[in-house]
């Protein structure tokens, strides 16, 4: 058992030493406190409760700070031993400071206290930012018949030129000399043509094929060549060629780029057309190139390209205030003046990308007699499916009452949609009648953050969404979809802090060559191994933290010095199995949680604690800037840290935190792995008090990544976040079992991660 | 589609009638300010080359006397001027059409590219920005003359691809601008903003309403977040009824749809391109602007005063075949009709914050990519200004000899203020500016 094997146990509680200590310094209450105990109630009330008030929440001016938190009643007990009371310290027998950290403990500090005397409840909430958008994204292309793709490989390229010999120059002429898929675009033809059985001097390529984007937000695109080109992203059905993303179809003897941007939403495809021709330019070239939201300039990869066609999506880019994520996930739990104009103009945008549509969708024509009448049905449907279910009787008619002599119907329309879009039935989600649509309502955005599709409310109106079987099996279904795999990206992002990583910069002097290209491939390397491990059939957790391989590309493997097994793209690296411990040693997080110049075990530590470990920290008590030129010059980076932490009031926190980081300290700012740190030996042993009160000796990563994928703290944990990032409401507003539930059922499955994704989702749904 | 009456197309806009004695004094924001007198000019250009013949007015200086096709703009003889003999001398690559169109506004050479005319070298785009762009730079770099938009690229059924026939306006080498064909697009360039508020204004009561009943079934504790979504509204409403009264100039409601951009709509979308221009002038919105029909070798058929032919196709019929020049005559004189309806609507507004009419503070300055289409000359290429924007001495029929058109462009310039050396290819303007004054 590799537990057993890294771990040391030692006993909870050091009872000879605190007696040591409270005879040494407080011999009033010694005696008298052995032969007749008080009881812990009793002792906080005489001696706690006047700086930290009846029920812990602190008296001001003395103790701000609430008694809350997640330390086991064994850390208490210690703490309170050594420490408290404040005026007079030492003063409690082990049996009072034992008893009384029990009290505590069950009567206002442990969550299941907390939970017990202020039970949570499912707060009223809107949609999120990205609820938003992807439900506007999916109604709207409810109404199309739309295909997507997610089969990647390159776009289908057809080139077309005049024959050799021929002395022509009409287009008509022009003959089709070659087909195939080109992986990417990037080709230098010089002053030849691109293949045999064209002129050098005229030749067409069309490319075309469907993007596919992993994350959401603002893409840069950008084209170089010296000829003429059109590049189409996510253009509208029918459109033409003012639609064209970049247009740089006439040349100017020169090489030069054209750039455009466009914001896409996550986890799906839009369709990608380049028309590229040449006439009489002395050469001829073509550079395709993207920048992905906080990424680098690259030649759009293979993997994000596919043959294959995808009909336009119709994306709301109207930016939003940051939602609240006050409790570590975002909810939409209050509303500002911008957030509701982000709502207004949303609306307005979503009405103008259906304007050129709304004939077609209502089935009737800009000059037919009935139009008005269609355009009345059509926006009843669209807000039966913006509000999740059949509209009653008022809400008809309210939308009725829209259409009137006054304005054309087409104006009415719009109105309409623009009403809909910013209604309490659709912003709101749980309001409405708890029947089987509601059920749909939050199973769909449990694993989609998006409406119910077709499929789904077709049961909800049968009432067959009642039992925790028929819910799964709907769940089930629905995770092939591939939103719920964006939604899974989007926690595995959340989870491991990856949106923080963009900004990755580092000292060029201390570790030359780690760029935004090495950062952004050291990204993908990341989503890519993450996503590996959770769609595969095993899905577990466990390996997420345990792995020994790092996915890599020439250019990382370049950097960190490794070399590539034979393949393409991104391949899978052994690395130094004692070592390297999967999410966590990876160099991109490793880089992330570092200074610029140096390593970081405060931000590693934290980062460990909270998102691994489960563990709850308070914010520090006072805010304290790592400066590195303040130490003696002569110490390592834990030497440095371990005296700026030194005080009381920062080891409430760091006793957890330090220990954490310095297992990490083998590791340098870019992930490689290091002996020493400022000439000395690197020291990753140090003693670690889990969350349960067992203490530890950690001698490196691996012994975190073990006690994280094995422990139950460190099951919790995981299970915690992803139920609170997919249903956006705290476990325990569920029931005060559900997360030991959910854990205990999560182990039992070898902690199959999709699994316990649909179990989430059906506690959610079913609201149980 | 037929047009009634100014406030019909205006409906169809979406200019509420409401909204139409608004139209008068609206630039209130502009009125606390004593300014200098405003200076606009309007670019129009129509292709294919002119009739000649029928064209160019009979004798010199103050005794002109206007043929057919310039007869539409008889009552503003006094204040117009025309310019013969001043010739586009561009030279180099692309075919006459090309350099006709690209280097009209621009007076510089095209570059080399892979753009295919009738003859000559392939070519690309213009080497250097055109003039009204350069004039729209010069009165945007000042806060006296500063503009929401500085200037307006308007078009009439101009082809839907991106070449040197279909672009005259420049900001730069390599950068044309494109033209805004469609009405109902310019249209929500201009006034889009309020339109999107009254739309969102007009919606909010029923948002209340929605509001309420949702509050009605919730738990007590959620209500709070509710009532900050109702206060939200209340500010959102209050801040866009402050933006309409406060900047806002008309209140419009939105366009109808109705009007499609086909060719048989030409005159009906002109009519809608026309007003709009001159309400954005009217609100000041821009003091430059373009007025595109088609393109060089555009190919609109005048159905409507029946000819059933396209105009680039007749345009290359010899001047032997009098039916075609007949035609051709009949064409151009149709575009002058178009001239004198904007003229006169300029004519008839009051200037806003100032003397006299519009017209008396606007110059429109009509011209073509050729001077004569069967022959495709760059010489004699037509140049007609009306009104007083630029203040040059009108009621004048000029001749030049072999004039570039470089020379006309620093006139304008200069008219505004900005005292360019050299427009366009500096060896072309020799002689300096052309003395209208």
């Amino acid at each position: 058992m590799p537990l057993a094997r890294v771990l040391k146990i030692i006993g909870a509680v050091c009872a000879v030493g605190l007696i040591a200590v409270g005879v040494r310094q407080g011999q009033r209450y010694y005696k008298k406190n052995l032969a007749d105990p008080r009881s812990g109630e009793v002792v906080y009330r005489e001696d706690c409760l006047r700086c930290h008030g009846p029920m812990g929440q602190g008296v001001a001016g003395k103790s701000d700070e609430p008694l809350l938190g997640e330390k086991s009643v064994a850390f208490l007990a210690k703490y309170i031993a050594r420490d408290m009371p404040e005026d007079d310290p030492g003063t409690l027998s082990p049996a009072e400071a034992l008893a009384s950290a029990q009290y505590i403990h069950d009567a206002f500090y442990s969550a299941e206290a907390r939970a017990r005397n202020n039970p949570p409840r499912l707060e009223l909430a809107h949609l999120t930012e990205r609820q938003y958008r992807e439900s506007v994204t999916d109604l709207l292309g409810s109404f199309r018949r739309g295909s997507s793709t997610h089969e990647s490989g390159g776009l289908a390229a057809v080139y077309r030129g005049l024959k050799d010999g021929d002395s022509t120059n009409t287009d008509k002429n022009e003959a089709k000399f070659l087909e195939r898929v080109d992986p990417v675009i990037s080709f230098d033809f010089g002053t030849k043509a691109p293949a045999a059985g064209s002129r050098a001097e005229q030749f067409k390529i069309n490319w075309s094929g469907s993007l596919l984007v992993p994350d959401t937000g603002e893409y840069d695109f950008r084209v170089t060549t010296p000829n003429g080109v059109r590049v189409y992203v996510n253009p509208p059905a029918n459109g033409s060629e003012k639609n064209a993303l970049i247009d740089l179809w006439v040349s100017s003897a020169m090489l030069r780029s054209g750039q455009g941007q466009v914001f896409l939403l996550g986890g799906r495809s839009y369709p990608l057309k380049v028309e590229f021709f040449k006439y009489k330019d002395k050469t001829a070239s073509i550079k395709l190139e993207w920048r992905p939201p906080g990424g680098a300039w690259t030649v759009i990869p293979a993997e994000n390209l596919s043959p294959k066609f995808s009909a336009s999506v119709d994306v709301v880019s109207v930016p939003f205030p940051p939602d609240d994520a006050s409790m570590g996930y975002e909810r939409g739990v209050s509303v500002s003046r911008e957030w509701t104009e982000a709502v207004a103009k949303g609306g307005l945008q979503a009405a103008a990308l259906l304007a050129p549509h709304l004939h077609e969708y209502a089935g009737t024509t800009a000059t037919a007699p009935d139009r008005a009448e269609k355009l009345k049905a059509f926006t009843w449907r669209f807000a039966q499916l913006a509000y999740r279910r059949p509209l009653t009787v008022e809400q008809k008619a309210d939308l009725a009452k829209i259409f009137v002599p006054a304005v054309t119907p087409e104006i009415a329309a719009r109105r309409a949609i623009l009403h809909v879009l910013s209604s309490p039935h659709f912003l709101y989600p749980a309001t409405g009648t708890q029947d089987d649509y509601a059920v749909a309502t939050r199973l769909a955005l449990a694993l989609w953050d998006s409406l119910p599709d077709e499929a789904l409310l077709k049961v909800a109106a049968q009432g067959a969404l009642k039992t925790p079987e028929q819910v799964r099996a709907q769940a089930q279904r629905m995770q092939k979809d591939p939103r719920a795999k964006a939604k899974l990206r989007d926690f595995l992002h959340h989870w491991l802090h990856v949106e923080e990583g963009a900004e990755i910069a580092k000292d060029q002097a201390a570790y030359p060559g780690f760029d935004p290209g090495v950062v952004m491939d050291l990204r993908t390397s990341l989503d890519l191994f993450v996503e590996d491990v959770v769609w595969s059939e095993a899905s577990d957790y466990r390996q997420l933290l345990l792995s020994d391989t790092i996915l890599m590309n020439e250019r990382l493997a370049k950097f960190y010095g490794q070399k590539l097994p034979e393949g393409h793209g991104f391949r899978p690296v052994k690395m130094d199995a004692a070592q390297r411990a999967g999410v966590l040693t990876h160099p991109y997080l490793l880089a992330t949680f570092s200074y610029t110049k140096s390593t970081s075990p405060i931000h590693r530590g934290v980062f460990l604690s909270r998102n691994i470990l489960g563990r709850m920290l308070k914010p520090p008590p006072m805010a304290i800037a790592f400066m590195d030129d303040k130490f003696d010059p002569s110490f390592t980076m834990r030497e440095k840290v371990t005296e700026l932490t030194a005080k009381p009031a920062c080891q409430s926190c760091h006793i957890t935190i330090n220990p954490l980081g310095f297992s990490f300290e083998r590791f340098d700012a870019v992930g490689r792995i290091r002996e020493t740190d400022n000439a000395k030996p690197v020291n990753t042993v140090s003693p670690y008090i889990a969350a349960d009160g067992t203490e530890l000796t950690l001698t490196g990563a691996r012994d975190v990544a073990v006690h994280a994928a094995e422990s139950l703290a460190g099951q919790t944990g995981f299970v915690r976040n992803l139920f609170q990032t997919m249903v956006k409401q705290p476990t325990t507003a569920y029931s005060p079992e559900l997360l030991s539930q959910l854990t205990e059922r999560f182990r039992r499955d070898h902690c199959h991660v999709r699994n316990l994704a649909i179990e989430v989702a059906v506690v959610a749904a079913l609201q149980k | 589609m037929n047009l009634q009456n100014r406030r019909d197309f205006l409906r169809k806009l979406g200019l509420s009638a409401a909204a139409l004695p608004l139209l008068g004094g609206l630039t209130s924001l502009q009125a606390a300010e004593p300014t200098a007198a405003k200076q606009r000019v309007i670019f129009v250009f129509s292709p294919n080359g002119t009739v000649p013949s029928e064209f160019w007015p009979e004798g010199e200086g103050s005794a002109f006397k206007l043929k057919r096709i310039l007869q539409p703009l008889a009552p503003f003889k006094d204040k117009m001027l025309t310019l013969k003999g001043v010739n586009n001398l561009v030279r180099g690559d692309g075919d006459s059409h090309m350099r006709g169109m690209s280097c009209l506004l621009t007076g510089i050479e095209l570059f080399p590219g892979n753009i295919m005319g009738g003859g000559g070298q392939p070519a690309g785009w213009a080497r250097g920005p055109s003039i009204d762009q350069e004039i729209r730079r010069f009165l945007q770099s000042k806060p006296a003359t500063k503009t929401r938009m500085g200037s307006l690229e308007i078009g009439v059924s101009v082809g839907n691809r991106a070449d040197p026939w279909t672009r005259w306006s420049y900001v730069g080498a390599n950068q044309p601008v494109a033209p805004i064909s469609n009405p109902y697009d310019l249209f929500d360039k201009l006034y889009g903003q309020m339109k999107e508020s009254e739309s969102m204004v007009s919606v909010l009561d029923g948002l209340r309403d929605d509001l309420a009943t949702v509050s009605r079934a919730v738990d007590a504790k959620d209500r709070g977040l509710l009532d900050q979504h109702t206060t939200a509204l209340r500010d959102l409403e209050r801040n866009m009824k402050e933006q309409q009264t406060s900047g806002a100039l008309i209140v419009p409601t939105s366009p109808a749809i109705g009007v499609t951009m086909e060719n048989d709509n030409i005159p009906v979308v002109t009519k809608m391109q026309t007003e709009l221009l001159v309400s954005a002038f009217q609100n000041d919105l821009a003091r430059v602007a373009t007025f595109q029909f088609s393109n060089s070798v555009g190919s609109i058929r005048m159905k409507w005063i029946g000819i059933e032919e396209g105009h680039h196709s007749l345009s290359h019929d010899p001047d032997l075949n009098t039916g075609s020049v007949e035609k051709l005559t009949k064409i151009n004189t149709w575009f002058a009709e178009q001239i004198a309806f904007l003229a006169k609507r300029l004519q008839e507004t009051p200037e806003p914050n100032g003397t006299g009419s519009m017209l008396d503070h606007t110059t429109i300055i009509w011209t073509n990519e050729l001077g004569k289409g069967n022959s495709h000359a760059l010489e004699d290429i037509p140049w007609v200004l009306i009104g007083g924007g630029l203040g040059f001495k009108t009621g004048r029929a000029l001749k030049y000899t072999k004039t570039a058109h470089n020379r006309l462009h620093l006139a304008l310039a200069h008219a505004f203020g900005h005292r360019l050396d050299a427009f366009g290819n500096p060896a072309l303007c020799n002689g300096g500016p052309l003395n209208l004054g």
